[in-house]
Formats: structure tokens, C-alpha cells, sequence
């Protein structure tokens, strides 16, 4: 089940919200294990099998960590850990990668046979999630979750079982067992959550439909202008309707008493790369980071041992956005970036124009989209060719043009909207003014989301590759 | 925040979705939507299947339940009509030029996009197959298609608006097939472009539209044209929205007008069909089926609409030759003004027709045969393979 969705937004939301408020508090989690299965399991029931399995393996996982802890065996806790960790990433692999690894093997001649088994939603979020449990536990950051149901809440919890944000065990195990829930929170769930629809339905979807054109656009027609305007279209597609499916878990979240961290924090208006990695998808970088990269001696080893370090967590980025290997190019794409701004760049930079900074962090954004949005290569050679001057179709065209101007308006509301802008706006705003316009914008959101999703024939769903 | 205003946001978001869902389950679900021209999908019913079988066989483990039931919910999702005129009317705020591959063109005109087909392939079969019927059959063939609006009313398009070339492709089959006449509409309703000779509203021609296509066809057919004036025009209907205006969301355009040249005297039309049981059956029809006029489907007006099989006949002109035209829907405008000179004229449509249409025409004595499709039917076609049987 998708968020953006009419049956999601008018079905399902409402009768769990109200069923989640008339149980008693004990019952709580019970209910949402039920409904988060319901939700996982509406594109392929099937798999909430594989769900339940996962569940109750890595229950009984942090169990025997714990135990092992308690007995100073700690021989046995990580044993416990890595076999854990083994069988969710032999999960993750086999469902997400072997078709990949099948279809290049058979280039080499050996003849493994290609699956095309359907992802099964959410994995690669769910499955990070999962293996920081028993990390967590043996690291002491958590105890031990002694009730099945209230793991099985935390693996499966809808609002960010699809999207992320991905959620370390320690930051989500008191609230599995205490959580308050306010009307304050509540209300503040609800203009995240709005926030967040909009961006999807309203701004993602809409400038997708542009990328969508020079995507389709054979590459013999592509013009200069062309390929940066289908490029462009894409980041802002991918930054609202990621960004936005955060907003609306956190807005979820927040409507069930939880409270997650935040995912993204306006990546466009970044001065280096480093930077746009701070703001941009955090709950995986900060997940990268604290269970490979730091366990990998982090930045505290030599040079050549923290460039190799950079290369495994940046290649392993890469590869998690999708089982093809322009991602894998993609994450190595900013491996090199990144080294290079360590190394000597981000010394550089500092010095320059706060502007040539910005230009400098957008140009290579902006490249690298286009590296991680055409997944065949020849393709992908041809579209770079074409947004660094080699453009069968020359500078720039009518179609070009017409494309410009038609989505004009919406280029100019989605980068305004990238920007802290309106926040900043908001923030200045009389009290007595935002309790006026947050009614009224939170009911055009609403309904103009609907309109878009009653007349959707066009709502995907970027994730079925993550 | 106070904690009252709160709860009030929390109230008025619970409201919201709350509304919605009792509305929908309250509200009947509709058949069909005659806004939109289409019918609507109805709640599905949970089959689980059989174990046996590894529960494929029910529409619950692969899937379909959920896929058909999420298309539920859009479909009859309370006010549907109005929540699509808004996000119609929001596009066009926003500064956009088409909607649902519809452009917004001028003189309130609803333009569907054109671009290059998709299948190359298949234009060339198509191609082949009218080839391959021109070599079965043993009686003339003529051949042509109709360019639409796209086209004929490009400088109508948004500035800079992506239109394949339909001229290109025209040219193309005229080059392709060569055991045919080619018979070129293109140019007289080139020539008849500011004059209404299409819906603004629907994909067809009208009927002055489809009298130019009549001259055009008229040197490769072999007949006089009869010239425009000796007709007296009678007006159908003002009130006709059509295919395009269903298909865009746009609801601000003014309606079209039908108009008909051609009396309908001596003319009868029996459309042939088959019974669930396979007997023939036999329906008979009219040259304007008015009834048609009271419901949104007003172009159906023309021949009642979609048949398998067609026959037009003129008592007025028994002696005449008789034609048969393999055909798209832009044929059931046009065939009242080429009655005046066939005894009788047999229309077959490749999408309903299964039959070998050689044997046709030997049993029925068919003298002229016409190939007649709007270019991008013609190129989108999936049917045609039919005609070489």
C-alpha cells in the first residue's frame, strides 16, 4: 500500500486511526502489528510470510545476544549478531540482487537462472532497520525486546515500513513500550503529514511527468537545454517524493504517538557534496555510518584505510538505491567527490563565492541524477553527452522550449519549495495569522491532493527499486 | 498552539478523511460514466482460489483483488466528476498546456496529442495487411487515410507543442501500397482548414469534414462529387461534448454542433451480428439513428455506432455499383454522402470482423473495395491482420 492513494487516504487511514484510538493502551501495538501487516501485504500477500519470518528470527536473535551479554559470553553475543545479520542480508540479497548478479554471471557463460521474483515492498528499508536491533543490543544501546508483538510492531510499523525514514532499534524502543499521545502531536502530525502529500501528489508527480518525456525522448532528439531540463526535473521529483513520503511518516508517526527522526533537511542548498550528504536522505547515511563505516575504523585509521573505507560504504550506498549497476557508479561517482573535498576540495571551496559553491554542489548533483535516473548504459552515455554539449538535436528546440514554459510555473513553486523559504516565511508570521491560514492551506492541500489522485493516472511509486 | 486550536486541526483533518469514507461507502457506485465515456469499475469479490492450483487461479494471491479494488476507489470515488474538472482547471492555473495528452488549443478547441507510434512495426504491418488484402481480392482497391486535428489544425497547438508528422506517415503508406489507389483527403481538408470541418470536442471529423474527404476520395473512386450547395444543412444537435472532452477533464469549452447534409430518404441500414448462440441476426439501423441525440454519445447518431458489419443500401439508386469499406468510426460520417452513388455500400470494421472479407466480397458481388482509416487508428491498430483472411 502506498500513502498517495485514495484507498490509503480515505479507507484505510481513517478506520485504523479510529480503531487505534478506542483500544485500550496495552492492546495498542497489537492492533498496529495487525494493520502494518495488512498494509505490507496488500501488493503480495505472500510475503508477509517472509515478514513473519523475519520477525520472529531476529526476536529470538536479540534474545540470545542478551543472554549471551548476561552470561559474559560475548563470544556468543556476536555470534548471535552476525548470524542475524547473515540471514537478513542473505534475505535482502536473494529477494533484491540475484537476478542482477544471475544476468551478469550469464554474461561470463555460467548459467544461473534469473528469478523475477517480485520486491518485496520496503525491503531494503525494513531489513536495515531490523539488522540495527540486534546491533543495538549487543552495542547496549537497547535491551533486549522481551514481547514478540511489540518487535513485531517495530519491524513492520507502517508509516516508514516503505520509505524511511530508517529507524535505529535504540531510537524507537522506548516508545514501542511508552508513548504518549496529544492532541499537540496530533495536530503537528497532521501539518506534516499535509505537508508531505503535497509534495508527493502536487509537486513530485507533476514534475515527473516532464522527466518522464526525456526519459521516453529518443536519444537522437536530445538538445542541450533538453537534458538539463529532464535532469532538473528529476532531482526535484525525487527530493519531493522522497522527502515528501518522509513527511507524511513522520506525520503518521506522530498521529500514533511516535516520533521519528527527520530525513531530509533542504539537500538543495547545499555547499559541497560532504554537505548534501548531511541533508540528504540522513536516516541512511547516519545508518551507514554508525554500522559500517565507524565498525571500519572510520576516519580515525590512515589515509589509504579511510579511502578504502569511503569506496566500501560509498559503493554499498550505491547498490542499496537499486539492483543495477548504474547505482553502484552512482554511489562511486561520490566516493571520488567526496575524497576529493576531504582531501583538498572542501579547503578550496571555502575560500571561493558562496554562489560558485552552490553552482559547484548543483552541477554535481545534478550530474550524478542523471547517472542514477537512466539505468541503461548506453543511454546514460548518450543523455551526459548531451547535457555536456553533445546533443544530436543541438542547443535547444521547439519542443524544448514548449516543455520550458508549460512547466515554468510548477520549476518555479518546486525550487522555491526546495528552499527554506517558506519556512522562514511561516516562522515570521503573527500567531494570530497562522492560526487563520494553517486551517485554510491544510484544506487546500487536502483537496487538491484529491483531485490529483481522483484524476491519478499518473502516481508512481519510486521505491520498488530501493 | 493552544491545545484547543489543536484538537480543532486534528478535528478538522479527522473530518476530512472521515467525510470521504462514510461518504463513499454511502453513495451507490455507478455503472458507467457518461462524462467520461467509460465504464466504471465495480467493487471486485475476494476469490482465494484453490490450493491445488497453488491459489493462482483466485484474484487474491496474485494481486488483482487489490489492483481492481484500488481502481474502485478512484472510479467511484464520491463527486468524481467535479474533482477532475478541478484538477483540469488547476493544470491550466498552473500554466499548462494539455491535460491527460489532450492540448489546450485555441478557438476552444481540445486537441489529442499525436506522437510518433510507438510500434513502427505495426505500421508496417498494418501496411502489409492492406497489401496482402489489395492481392486476395480480385476488384479495385482504393486506399487512404485521414489526418486529425493534430494535423490539419496544428497552428491551432500550443507554441512549440511535440506533434509527430502524420504527412510523413501518409506518405509512408501511400509509398507502401502500391497494388492500391491512393485517394488524398489531406489536401482538401488542408485546403478547408478554418472552416469547422472537425468536433473541437471529439476526435471525429464532422459531417463538412468528412464532404471534403468525399471530394478527395471522389477521382480515385470514380463519381462527381455533389457540390456542397445542393445540400441543405440540417442542424442535430448543439449540445454534443465528445470523446476529447471526456478524455481531458476540461470542462469550460463550449459544446459542438452535428450537422447533416444528406437526406436519408429510400436509405436503409441493417447492422449483422451473431447471438450468443452463433445464428446471424439481423438489427436494423438508420442512416441517423436520432435517439442517439438524447444521450452523451451523440456521434453515434451516424449508423448507430460500432458494428461488426454494416449494409447501407439506396433504393433511390438500385442500379448503382456496390462498395465496401474497411473502416474506422470517421466512415459513418462520411458514408451519407457517398450513398448517392453506390446501389449499396458494405462497411466491415477489422475490430469486431472475424470472417474471411474475400469471401465477402465474391457472396455479395462487392465492385469497389475501400481501405479508409484516421492515421492514428490506422498506426495504433491491432485488428487488421483480420482483412487478409
Amino acid at each position: 500500500m502506498v500513502f498517495s492513494s485514495l484507498y490509503f487516504l480515505f479507507l484505510y487511514l481513517p478506520i485504523v486511526l479510529l480503531i487505534y484510538y478506542i483500544t485500550p493502551l496495552k492492546w495498542r501495538n497489537l492492533f498496529l502489528l495487525v494493520v502494518n501487516l495488512v498494509f505490507y501485504g496488500w501488493g503480495e500477500p505472500v510475503y508477509i510470510l517472509l515478514m513473519l519470518f523475519t520477525i520472529v528470527v531476529d526476536y529470538f536473535s536479540g534474545l540470545a545476544v542478551a543472554r549471551c551479554k548476561g552470561q559474559g559470553n560475548d563470544r556468543g553475543a556476536k555470534i548471535a549478531v552476525a548470524a542475524a545479520l547473515v540471514l537478513n542480508l542473505a534475505i535482502l540479497f536473494f529477494f533484491k540482487y540475484w537476478d542482477l548478479v544471475a544476468t551478469t554471471l550469464q554474461h561470463v557463460g555460467l548459467n544461473m537462472p534469473v528469478l523475477e521474483l517480485a520486491l518485496p515492498i520496503g525491503i531494503s528499508f525494513y531489513t536495515f532497520q531490523t539488522m540495527t536491533y540486534p546491533v543495538d543490543v549487543y552495542r547496549g544501546d537497547a535491551e533486549a525486546q522481551r514481547s514478540l508483538v511489540n518487535f513485531g510492531t517495530f519491524v513492520t510499523l507502517f508509516p516508514q515500513l516503505i520509505a524511511g525514514p530508517i529507524i535505529k532499534y535504540k531510537e524507537l524502543a522506548d516508545q514501542m513500550t511508552y508513548r504518549t499521545h496529544s492532541p499537540e502531536q496530533f495536530a503537528s502530525g497532521v501539518q506534516v503529514f499535509v505537508v508531505g502529500l503535497a509534495k508527493k501528489v502536487l509537486l513530485a508527480n507533476n514534475i515527473g511527468k516532464l522527466w518522464d518525456v526525456y526519459l521516453a525522448l529518443p536519444t537522437d532528439q536530445l538538445t542541450v537545454a533538453g537534458a538539463w531540463l529532464g535532469v532538473l526535473a528529476f532531482s526535484l521529483q525525487l527530493y519531493f517524493d522522497f522527502s515528501g513520503y518522509s513527511d507524511m511518516a513522520v506525520g503518521l508517526g506522530r498521529m500514533l504517538g511516535f516520533e521519528f527522526p527527520r530525513n531530509f533537511n533542504y539537500p538543495y542548498i547545499s555547499k559541497s557534496v560532504t554537505e548534501f550528504w548531511r541533508r540528504w536522505h540522513i536516516s541512511l547515511g547516519s545508518w551507514f555510518r554508525e554500522y559500517l563505516y565507524i565498525p571500519m575504523g572510520g576516519n580515525r585509521v590512515q589515509k589509504p584505510r579511510l579511502f578504502f573505507n569511503l569506496f566500501v560504504v560509498w559503493a554499498a550506498t550505491g547498490i542499496w538505491h537499486g539492483a543495477s549497476w548504474n547505482f553502484l557508479i552512482w554511489g562511486l561517482y561520490f566516493a571520488v567527490l567526496i575524497i576529493a573535498e576531504k582531501a583538498f576540495l572542501g579547503k578550496v571551496l571555502e575560500k571561493l563565492p558562496a554562489a560558485v559553491q552552490h553552482i559547484y554542489t548543483l552541477f554535481l548533483v545534478l550530474v550524478s541524477w542523471a547517472i542514477f535516473a537512466v539505468e541503461d548504459f548506453a543511454h546514460m552515455g548518450s543523455y551526459l553527452r548531451a547535457m555536456f554539449g553533445m546533443a544530436p538535436g543541438g542547443l535547444t528546440n521547439d519542443n524544448a522550449w514548449y516543455y520550458f514554459t508549460s512547466f515554468l510555473p510548477m520549476l518555479i513553486i518546486a525550487v522555491a519549495a526546495s528552499t527554506p523559504l517558506a519556512a522562514k516565511l511561516w516562522k515570521r508570521l503573527p500567531v494570530r495569522a497562522v492560526k487563520i491560514v494553517l486551517p485554510v492551506l491544510l484544506l487546500a492541500g487536502l483537496i487538491l491532493s484529491t483531485a490529483y489522485l481522483v484524476d491519478g493516472t499518473y502516481n508512481p511509486f519510486l521505491y520498488w527499486n530501493f | 498552539m493552544s491545545k484547543k486550536y489543536c484538537i480543532f486541526i486534528t478535528a478538522l483533518f479527522c473530518a476530512f478523511i472521515g467525510v470521504f469514507l462514510v461518504a463513499n461507502a454511502a453513495a451507490p457506485d455507478r455503472e458507467s460514466s457518461e462524462m467520461e465515456n467509460r465504464v466504471l469499475q465495480q467493487l471486485p469479490e475476494i476469490d482465494l482460489g484453490t490450493p491445488a492450483k497453488g491459489f493462482q487461479d483466485g484474484n487474491f494471491f496474485n494481486g488483482k483483488f487489490m489492483r481492481d479494488f484500488e481502481t474502485y476507489t478512484t472510479d467511484q470515488f464520491i463527486g468524481r466528476d467535479a474533482w477532475v474538472d478541478l484538477k483540469a482547471r488547476t493544470e491550466r492555473a498552473l500554466g499548462k498546456k494539455e491535460n491527460n495528452n489532450v492540448y489546450f488549443a485555441d478557438n476552444g478547441t481540445l486537441i489529442t496529442r499525436f506522437d510518433q507510434p510507438k510500434d513502427p512495426e505495426r505500421v508496417t504491418d498494418n501496411l502489409n495487411y492492406v497489401n496482402n488484402f489489395v492481392e486476395n481480392v480480385d476488384i479495385p482497391v482504393v486506399f487512404s487515410l485521414i489526418p486529425t486535428q493534430a494535423c490539419i489544425w496544428a497552428d491551432r497547438l500550443p507554441e512549440g507543442a511535440p506533434n509527430a508528422s502524420q504527412t510523413d506517415l501518409m506518405a509512408q503508406a501511400q509509398g507502401a501500397v502500391t497494388g492500391a489507389v491512393w485517394a488524398d483527403v489531406y489536401t482538401p481538408l488542408m485546403e478547408h482548414k478554418d472552416e469547422d470541418i472537425y468536433y473541437r470536442t471529439d476526435h471525429h471529423w464532422t459531417s463538412l469534414g468528412a464532404y471534403y474527404g468525399y471530394t478527395g476520395l471522389a477521382s480515385a473512386l470514380g463519381y462527381d462529387p455533389v457540390p456542397l450547395s445542393d445540400y441543405t444543412p440540417t442542424v442535430r444537435s448543439t449540445e454534443f461534448y465528445g470523446t476529447v472532452f471526456s478524455s481531458s477533464g476540461v470542462r469550460w469549452v463550449s459544446p459542438d454542433t452535428i450537422t447533416t447534409y444528406v437526406p436519408d430518404d429510400g436509405i436503409t441500414v441493417v447492422s449483422h451480428t451473431y447471438d450468443n448462440a452463433g445464428n446471424p441476426v439481423e438489427e436494423q439501423r438508420a442512416l441517423y439513428v436520432e435517439s442517439f441525440l438524447s444521450v452523451k454519445d451523440k456521434y453515434s447518431m451516424f449508423l448507430g455506432g460500432n458494428q461488426s458489419l454494416g449494409v447501407v443500401k439506396n433504393a433511390n439508386n438500385p442500379d448503382g455499383p456496390k462498395l465496401l469499406i474497411i473502416r474506422d468510426s470517421y466512415a459513418d460520417s462520411l458514408v451519407p454522402f457517398l450513398t448517392a452513388h453506390y446501389s449499396e455500400i458494405h462497411l466491415i470494421d477489422p475490430r469486431y470482423y472475424h470472417l474471411s472479407v474475400k469471401d465477402y466480397v465474391e457472396q455479395n458481388g462487392i465492385d469497389q473495395a475501400l481501405v479508409l482509416y484516421s492515421v492514428p487508428n490506422f498506426v495504433s491498430d491491432g485488428n487488421l491482420f483480420w482483412i487478409t483472411r
